[in-house]
């Protein structure tokens, strides 16, 4: 039955994914116009001029930056309105009677949702990437390409690792495990948290949106009070260079976010088992 | 076995001051119509929705088939809410491959039969067709289940009186007759002539729970004019 679940939740996110999936195409599209304006170029030359065109240009710029932005939220805003009208309006009066376990439900809902957020964000850092890598292409000196730069990176990629290592005390490898491992989780953790505040608001009698959305707030705060008093504890312990301090840092926030996942989780699945109150 | 339904103590209460059902105690048979009767707010919908695991009992507890409210249960109970439950971006097609995924019990085939009988399109739009006839594709889909028990919260309220009488056709014709059919309504005289047994409740409490015939025979009434002066205001 979680296949049978996870294909029906896929194909009634798909729209939006892949809609929000295109704007991110389209938008990266128009940044790298942006960078095409000849303003760039007199800027790289060290010759500034400007023209209408770049007025385009900027502005084009700070809407790419604001659609990053909104895109980010959007999905987050989107699965979290799809979560609670599948599970807490009228759609749920279906969702609940299917015979299918809680945990079934809600794991379905966590995955199609995380995966949506992940295939995002990959977007969004792909955008960016591009982006990056288009205003470079500007100021290269004469003689290079990105190719000769990509080539050279690349070859020398250890030796830089180490350099960095070295320089900051810091395990750089150990650093992007880390990071690749938040990559991959931290957009479950957030759904999972999101569904767990919205499911909190369940055990309200009234204002039941509110009550969530308070719920979501208050858990957001708690996690960066927590983290924070975490980073300190640490700053007084274990740091010793801002290198231990970056890899202790991303460690105490991916565990928190994990921790807090898990815990909403069981949340979610005691409201739905035990305290549904289908109004 | 013939009983389908086994109800003990069963209470909900929102609060202190509002308790929606009241430690009711109720045993259920199978191949039975039973109406479950009542004024606003006497109970019916509170009742109904525990039946179907979307509310949880403050007290009591419930079994049907032998089995708490629960997946096995849900497997077996083809439940008409009193609202539109399915989304309106999804085409009525998608709608019955949604139920045959999920629902062993589910026959396409006399889902699109009674579709067909009514003129309704199985590639149209859930959003383009009319609150009545929303209201009809909800209950082909439960009609067209081979479900143990029926519950329909108000399954003739929303609709006119000439859809009321397919409505009805479509209950006694579709239903397993070895299984059981709860129907709640405010409109006893429409359905009245269908019903095998009826169940009263008023202010969350149990009143009544008899034959039609029984009814007929004691009272010399048929169950409306009996309804009316057991809640005449």
């Amino acid at each position: 039955m979680l296949g049978k679940l996870i294909r029906h939740e896929w194909k009634e996110t798909s729209k939006m994914g892949c809609l929000l999936l295109f704007v991110v195409v389209l938008i990266t599209l128009f940044g790298w116009l942006a960078f095409r304006t000849p303003m760039w170029k007199s800027i790289s030359n060290g010759n500034a001029s400007f023209s209408w065109l770049d007025i385009f240009s900027v502005l084009t710029l700070m809407m790419y930056v604001m659609m990053l932005a909104g895109i980010n939220y959007g999905i987050t805003i989107y699965l979290g309105v799809r979560f609670y009208q599948t599970m807490y309006t009228d759609q749920g009066y279906l969702t609940h009677t299917l015979p299918v376990t809680k945990h079934q439900l809600l794991l379905s809902k966590i995955l199609v949702s995380g995966l949506w957020i992940f295939f995002l964000m990959l977007s969004l850092y792909l955008s960016v990437f591009i982006l990056g890598a288009s205003m470079l292409s500007l100021f290269l000196p004469q003689g290079y390409s990105l190719a000769s730069l990509w080539r050279e990176l690349g070859l020398n990629f250890g030796e830089l690792l180490e350099l960095i290592g070295e320089e900051m005390d810091f395990n750089v490898i150990r650093w992007l495990v880390t990071l690749v491992v938040t990559t991959i989780l931290s957009p479950f953790a957030t759904v999972t948290i999101l569904f767990g505040a919205i499911s909190m608001g369940q055990l309200f009698g009234k204002h039941r949106v509110l009550a969530a959305i308070l719920s979501y707030i208050g858990i957001m705060v708690a996690v960066s009070v927590l983290s924070s008093v975490f980073r300190s504890i640490l700053m007084f312990s274990r740091i010793t260079s801002a290198g231990s301090y970056l890899n202790n840092s991303l460690d105490s926030s991916i565990i928190i976010n994990l921790l807090l996942a898990v815990g909403l989780y069981f949340v979610s699945w005691h409201v739905t088992s035990n305290r549904l109150n289908m109004q | 076995m013939n009983e389908l339904i086994e109800i003990v103590g069963l209470t909900k209460a929102y609060n202190a001051n509002s308790i929606a059902v009241n430690n009711i105690s109720l045993t259920l048979p199978r191949g039975r119509i039973i109406g479950l009767l009542g004024p606003n707010g006497s109970g019916k919908t509170t009742l109904i929705k525990m039946l179907n695991g979307l509310l949880t009992p403050t007290r009591g507890w419930i079994r049907i088939n032998g089995q708490p409210v629960g997946v096995e249960t849900k497997a077996r109970v083809a439940y008409l809410p009193d609202r539109t439950y399915l989304s309106g971006s999804k085409r009525v097609n998608e709608i019955l491959d949604y139920f045959c995924d999920f629902y062993a019990d589910f026959s396409r085939e006399r889902a699109l039969e009674m579709l067909h009988s009514l003129d309704i399109a199985p590639n149209a739009k859930l959003n383009t067709l009319s609150k009545g006839t929303k209201e009809k594709v909800q209950l082909i889909l439960v009609m067209s289940r081979n479900a143990d028990l029926y519950i329909l919260d108000e399954p003739i309220a929303g609709v006119d009186p000439a859809a009321r009488d397919y409505i009805l056709r479509t209950i006694i014709n579709n239903y397993n007759p070895a299984a059981t059919v709860l129907i709640s309504t405010h409109l006893i005289g429409d359905i009245e002539q269908v019903l095998d047994e009826v169940i009263f409740m008023r202010y969350g409490y149990l009143v009544l729970y008899t034959s039609v015939d029984n009814i007929r025979e004691q009272h010399g009434k048929s169950v409306d004019a009996y309804f009316r002066e057991v809640f005449a205001c």
